[in-house]
């Protein structure tokens, strides 16, 4: 079960990424009839998750468009700078919210 | 894409000639265990939750007893493909209605290095839409037999 707030938020952008390629996918042969119901999934996560951190999502996407980026041994996928190993044993247990000192993007650690 | 090329994204460590499962949600897990297992990813709840939201937009059942199913996923880092089949087919509210027997699972990163994404999907589906390499598929027993299919050899 997802919980913990960024879980919830890497899931609300794993949402979004989809949304962006339905055409394609459509194209490709694959069915996309639900993607109302998709839709509507995605705003329910959103009202699971607390208003400032999805308004923070929404605002780092429109300026960004990923708001999140995973973290692999110890660089941020976003802009590709070294994050300080210190933080990645408090950003591994996904219950702070780590932002990227270069790219201002959430990050979330993948190992 | 070339499909020697599409052949890189395919690892021994994600291939299982017999799956277990029965049931839809038993063999979209199967499969994505595979990833776990091998620790390309690390949140499995994540990504269970993409595909079975990628479930809901549609079935990644494609019709002639294969499923496709994929997703770009914050929780991954790179594109890998997991194959899965099952003589006993399974009911994955495909396009046809017909039970699936072809698995193929796509993970990749939001962003993926050279955009290899949806040109791997193009390429499955391509490759899958011929009876013949669906038949070859049906009765490979090994890893390197798969492998050369995927390859054309
Ligand atoms: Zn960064």
């Amino acid at each position: 079960m997802i919980k913990k707030d960024l879980e919830l938020l890497v899931s609300l952008q794993d949402i979004d990424l989809m949304a962006e390629e339905v055409g394609e996918m459509e194209k490709l042969g694959f069915s996309v009839s639900g993607y109302g119901e998709l839709k509507k999934a995605r705003e329910e996560l959103a009202a699971s998750i607390s208003k400032p951190l999805v308004f923070r999502y929404e605002r780092l996407r429109a300026k960004l468009k990923r708001a999140i980026v995973p973290v692999k041994n110890d660089i941020c996928l976003g802009c590709f700078l070294r994050q300080p190993t210190s933080i990645g044993v408090k950003g591994r247990e996904d219950e702070e919210i780590f932002t990227c000192e270069n790219c201002g993007r959430m990050l979330y650690w993948l190992d | 894409m070339h499909r020697t090329e599409l052949a890189k994204f395919f690892k021994e460590n994600l291939f299982i000639a017999n799956l277990k499962a029965r049931r839809k949600d038993a063999a979209i897990a199967e499969l994505l265990d595979l990833f776990v297992a091998e620790k390309y990813i690390r949140n499995r709840d994540i990504v269970l939750e993409m595909l079975h939201q990628r479930e809901t937009l549609g079935s990644t059942g494609i019709g002639k007893g294969v499923a496709i199913p994929h997703g770009r996923t914050t929780a991954a880092s790179e594109v890998l493909i997991a194959f899965g089949k099952t003589e006993t087919g399974i009911e994955f509210d495909a396009i046809d209605d017909k039970p699936v027997h072809l698995f193929f699972m796509v993970i990749a990163p939001p962003n993926d290095e050279g955009n290899v994404y949806l040109p791997i999907l193009g390429s499955l589906v391509t490759i899958l839409n011929e009876k013949s390499n669906r038949d070859r598929l049906l009765k490979v027993e090994n890893y390197a037999d798969f492998i050369a299919l995927v390859k054309g050899e």
